[in-house]
């Protein structure tokens, strides 16, 4: 299993309606709402034991799997 | 001045008179100036408070911008070893402003209400004005954006004035933000023809909900709120319906005035309500309305609450000692109910509020919390959510839940408000409706036009709701029709509308918040 795998893993214990491999547009199209968001950081920085800001619940960090594994990435290089 | 007076819209055609006769560069001059004239009719307590909210947070945003400026300026091994002490600065500039306004709207609104009963403690007797909440929340999310560095500070004073109290926000919002009403109230931008008729539209949809529909059904409200105790229980629930529909049209359709108005000038307000009649739960419902105060507790007050410190220590403790869902899910419900707790105080000083505060914030917290357990029953019931009927029974459920909600909100007691519930349901004396109805001096027209009028809001709002651009697709037809849908209207809104001080039409419910 790779890393992005394990994050998708990760998502569906929060959001299982949520079809985070193939959707694009999560916070555009209106698939995550801000709870939805609040959820899946308090997941991310349990499971990755990182330390998410406030500057980084933009809607752009998590339109998609791929920005929300950014995101990760960038808060372990902090 | 009462936005749907006569004077007022004397004052908007005056300023957009002014506004097309200045060059671009000064026209912001012609709003302020509007904004000014606006606001200063509601008297000089109310320009001495709108003066400390503008001059505290203009001050805090700059000393915020300096310590931005001082930050990027230094290198990043400085930068790092420093973010602790920028952090406290920060905090204590948006901490000072907060405390000053949030001070200020408190001892205006909340003082009085808070030492009631209480020997010793003196009550101020201050009248509350027009949109006070409105423009310190608006100017405190600038501060706060600044800090966040999400802005730069405004550093021409009367420039920022403008952004605090452009006059058609000042009665009821909504709460914008910086980033997206500022440059657009600089830019002087003169609207194209079809800006200024989609405008004077958006107003007259506005006029329409508010004083042919809100005015009409504010009577029975009146009535029945006047003398609870004489109307037998069907009055009560008669009376929160129409107070469900009077509340929703007048503070949407003021928004669309004040919306419409802006529009003349070229300005493209933020968006307040998403007709919140089709929501399929209270949490979607409270994102549909009153979006601009949703996104401002979101950002401002969820946000922060949920990644503090504290709520990652309750993470912790809870998914150690609880575990499951429940346990990863807790301190996210406990912001939730938090927020919903804060709204619920914001719209009053008074125990109803609160009562209204918890309501919601148990019911959607709750609805967090059992959100495993109802997938257990939908999949044990083959329901499938997106079928017609099962979204249709969401969205009766929700519309009870705001009902139940609204009987909180208007009376002036609690005890009030629960004796109306108790009587709905074990009193309800259902045959005595139409007689009742009448002697609460709404005569059959009144209700026919209130029904008809719903029956044209609902119908647009399904169209709108399906995605059709109504304005837009108005606008593709012959002349001829594009006139009817001014002039019609216009028609309905002098032939059916309460002007006047009747039905309260030129207050607004929210305006009072």
């Amino acid at each position: 299993m790779n890393d992005v795998d394990k994050l998708i893993e990760i998502l569906n214990t929060v959001c299982p309606d949520v079809d985070f491999e193939a959707e694009t547009n999560l916070v555009e199209d209106g698939i995550l709402t801000s709870l939805d968001i609040v959820m899946i950081v308090s997941e991310l920085m349990a499971a990755y034991d990182v330390r998410l800001d406030i500057d980084d619940l933009v809607p752009e960090n998590f339109e998609n799997a791929g920005t929300i594994y950014e995101l990760i990435q960038k808060a372990k290089g902090n | 001045m009462a936005i749907t007076s006569f004077s007022f819209l004397t004052l908007v055609l005056a300023a957009a008179v002014l506004y097309r006769l200045l060059p671009q560069s000064a026209r912001w001059w012609a709003l302020l100036a509007a904004s000014l004239v606006f606001y200063a009719a509601g008297g000089a307590a109310a320009m001495a408070y709108l003066a400390v909210t503008a001059v505290s947070t203009y001050a805090a945003a700059l000393l915020l911008q300096r310590e931005n400026d001082r930050r990027r300026a230094m290198e990043e091994d400085k930068r790092r070893e420093t973010r602790k002490r920028y952090d406290r600065r920060r905090r204590l500039v948006v901490g000072a402003a907060g405390l000053m306004n949030f001070g200020m709207l408190f001892a205006i609104k909340y003082w009085d209400a808070a030492v009631q009963g209480l020997s010793g403690l003196p009550t101020l007797g201050l009248v509350v004005p027009v949109g006070i909440s409105f423009y310190i929340f608006q100017s405190i999310g600038y501060v706060i954006d600044v800090s966040r560095g999400k802005i730069k500070a405004e550093r021409n004073f009367p420039r920022y004035l403008l952004f605090v109290c452009f006059f058609p926000q000042m009665v009821q919002g909504p709460i914008d933000r910086f980033g997206h009403l500022a440059p657009q109230l600089y830019a002087g931008r003169a609207p194209g023809a079809e800006e200024v008729r989609d405008g004077i539209q958006l107003m007259m949809w506005g006029f329409f909900k508010k004083l042919v529909i809100a005015s009409r059904a504010g009577i029975v409200v009146d009535a029945v709120y006047g003398d609870a105790g004489a109307y037998p229980g069907c009055a009560s629930v008669f009376a929160v319906l129409m107070y469900t529909i009077q509340l929703y049209c007048d503070f949407s359709g003021g928004i669309d005035i004040v919306r419409g108005v802006a529009g003349i000038f070229g300005i493209d307000m933020a968006e307040n309500f998403r007709r919140p009649i089709f929501s399929l739960s209270l949490a979607e419902f409270w994102r549909r309305w009153h979006m601009t105060l949703g996104a401002w507790m979101r950002d401002y007050v969820f946000y922060p609450l949920s990644l503090s410190r504290a709520c990652a220590a309750l993470g912790r403790f809870s998914r150690k000692r609880l575990g499951g869902m429940f346990g990863r899910i807790l301190p996210t419900s406990l912001a939730t109910f938090i927020v919903y707790f804060i709204i619920g105080i914001w719209h009053g000083a008074n125990l109803t509020f609160l009562a209204f505060g918890l309501y919601n914030g148990i019911i959607i917290t709750a609805s967090i919390l059992l959100a495993p357990l109802y997938g257990k029953v939908k999949t044990a019931l083959r329901i499938r959510e997106e079928s017609a009927w099962y979204r249709a029974f969401c969205m009766a459920r929700t519309c009870f839940a705001v009902f139940i909600g609204r009987y909180l909100t208007r009376a002036p007691w609690l005890k009030m408000s629960l004796v109306m519930l108790k009587r709905s349901v074990f009193d309800l004396h259902l045959r005595q409706l139409p007689a009742t109805v009448l002697g609460l001096g709404m005569s059959g027209g009144d209700c026919a036009v209130v029904a008809a009028g719903c029956a044209v809001l609902l119908a647009v709002e399904f169209l709108q709701e399906r995605g059709v651009k109504i304005r837009k697709t108005l606008a593709e037809r012959s002349p001829f029709v594009q006139w009817l849908a001014m002039i019609i209207p216009l028609a309905v809104i002098l032939l059916f509308g309460i002007i006047g001080n009747g039905g309260g039409a030129g207050e607004f419910i929210y305006g009072r918040i």
